[in-house]
């Protein structure tokens, strides 16, 4: 019985600390954006966007991904040949913003990141894109499909 | 079933608790959604669960054996001191979140079953035994001025204190683990676009299956994005019944606004498949879902 009450109290003091703990973040402003689509009028005002939204806070004040899944890989495909792409991508990069690609799409459509896409390595891919969508946003993330 | 005894406070616990059929709770689920109070209710019966299980997180001691006065004396010595230790720790995260900047997360602190405001809302059942707490510090008081400094060095004295801090720290990474919860939300009704979603869909759902977190996802379909789940046009029927059949946790669900629309413009009897349920308002629900915690998809 004292044990079960030492335990609730100690939970109870930690449940406190927890409380406060996942209250506190930082300044920065968190954001993810989404892509899944190919078509190149749609990439290319989605990458404005993201690059106004930076302009508009501060390269400093922010913190974006972007994640790239199903037919929205093909944007980093593009810019492997397309170099007004790939300047965008690469200007993009220079202001902090990360590039997170889909493994399970790579998996899917046989893509290999090395040779197939513009600038990626093995700590751009994350498992499922999806899924890091849903993650990302649990960690403070606002979702934006442009 | 009416209304009273749906929303009992037997049918609440079963709720939380997950003892009832996948169908009625995503019905209640919606129920619940719209009423508030119902809404705090399941909160607080979460709340008292969470609690439950942390408390239980040990096993509760063997029968109390007869204790020399002296071995009892340092039990409690020991006890304070993790005791101390803990409200220490609770006092120095308390007031970081004093500093000036401090963002709040909205899908934090509007969580029904969050962490935070499980906190805000628990000061009742914190203040008895804070209490009692205090005593057992001032029982130590030596202890206690030695320890408050060196916090670190302390901790490994205690040695129930560390195993109790591995929650502080896992929950201020992951705000709500215990429960990802997702809304995917379809409103066209491009053929090619809805597979690609239904392809996502099944993928979300065997990586948390092989990745063993506990996940809900809600399918939310209105405008065009309807046709998905008629009788009538949906090009993926049978898929959606495999789907629905094979996660449990997938909930389908159709704009009602919409299906009104299609009736009253176009004159359409709207007939849903086996399985999706029907909410107010599409857009409704995207707001409400967002409230509660939950995170928004569109594929």
């Amino acid at each position: 019985m004292r044990k079960l009450l030492t335990l609730t109290i100690l939970a109870m003091l930690t449940v406190l600390g927890t409380g406060c703990a996942t209250m506190h973040g930082d300044d920065k402003q968190k954001v993810v954006y989404h892509i899944n689509y190919n078509d190149e009028k749609q990439l290319n005002a989605a990458l404005g966007n993201v690059k106004n939204h930076i302009s508009a806070i501060g390269k400093d004040k922010i913190d974006v991904k972007v994640v790239l899944h199903g037919n929205g890989v093909d944007l980093l495909k593009t810019a492997n040949t397309d170099l007004d792409m790939q300047q965008k991508v690469i200007g993009l990069k220079k202001d902090g913003v990360a590039f997170e690609v889909c493994g399970n799409t790579l998996k899917g459509k046989k893509i290999n990141y090395k040779n197939d896409l513009f600038d990626v390595s093995e700590k751009d891919i994350v498992p499922s894109g999806v899924a890091e969508l849903a993650t990302l946003q649990q960690q403070g993330y606002v979702y934006i499909k442009p | 079933m009416s209304q009273e005894k749906r929303f009992s406070d037997e049918f609440l616990n079963a709720f939380v608790d997950n003892q009832i059929a996948a169908e009625e709770k995503s019905q209640a689920f919606i129920e619940i959604g719209q009423d508030e109070t119902l809404n705090r209710q399941v909160c607080e019966l979460r709340k008292l669960h969470d609690l439950v299980q942390l408390a239980y997180r040990e096993p509760p001691a063997p029968p109390a054996r007869i204790t020399s006065g002296s071995t009892s004396r340092h039990a409690r010595l020991r006890f304070g001191v993790a005791a101390s230790v803990l409200l220490t720790l609770g006092i120095v995260l308390g007031s970081m979140i004093h500093l000036p900047g401090a963002t709040t997360i909205p899908t934090v602190t509007t969580a029904p079953d969050g962490s935070a405001q499980r906190a805000a809302t628990s000061p009742k059942r914190v203040a008895l035994p804070m209490a009692t707490s205090n005593t057992m510090v001032a029982a130590a008081p030596t202890q206690e001025s030695l320890s408050v400094s060196p916090v670190t060095s302390l901790l490994p004295t205690p040695t129930v204190a560390p195993v109790m801090l591995v929650p502080v720290i896992a929950q201020k990474k992951i705000p709500d683990n215990t429960q990802t919860k997702v809304l995917i939300h379809l409103a066209r009704d491009d053929v090619e676009q809805l597979r690609l979603a239904l392809d996502d869909i099944e993928g979300l759902l065997k990586y948390y299956r092989e990745t063993r977190q506990n996940a809900r996802l809600e399918v939310v379909v209105n405008g065009g994005g309807l046709e998905l789940v008629r009788t009538d046009t949906s090009a993926f029927a049978g898929r959606i019944l495999r789907l629905q059949r094979e996660y449990d946790n997938l909930t389908f669900a159709a704009c009602q606004n919409t299906i009104d629309r299609l009736a009253r413009e176009q004159g359409i009897i709207v007939r849903l498949l086996p399985g999706v349920i029907t909410i107010d308002s599409g857009m409704a629900e995207i707001m409400r879902r967002q409230n509660q915690g939950w995170t928004y998809l569109q594929v």
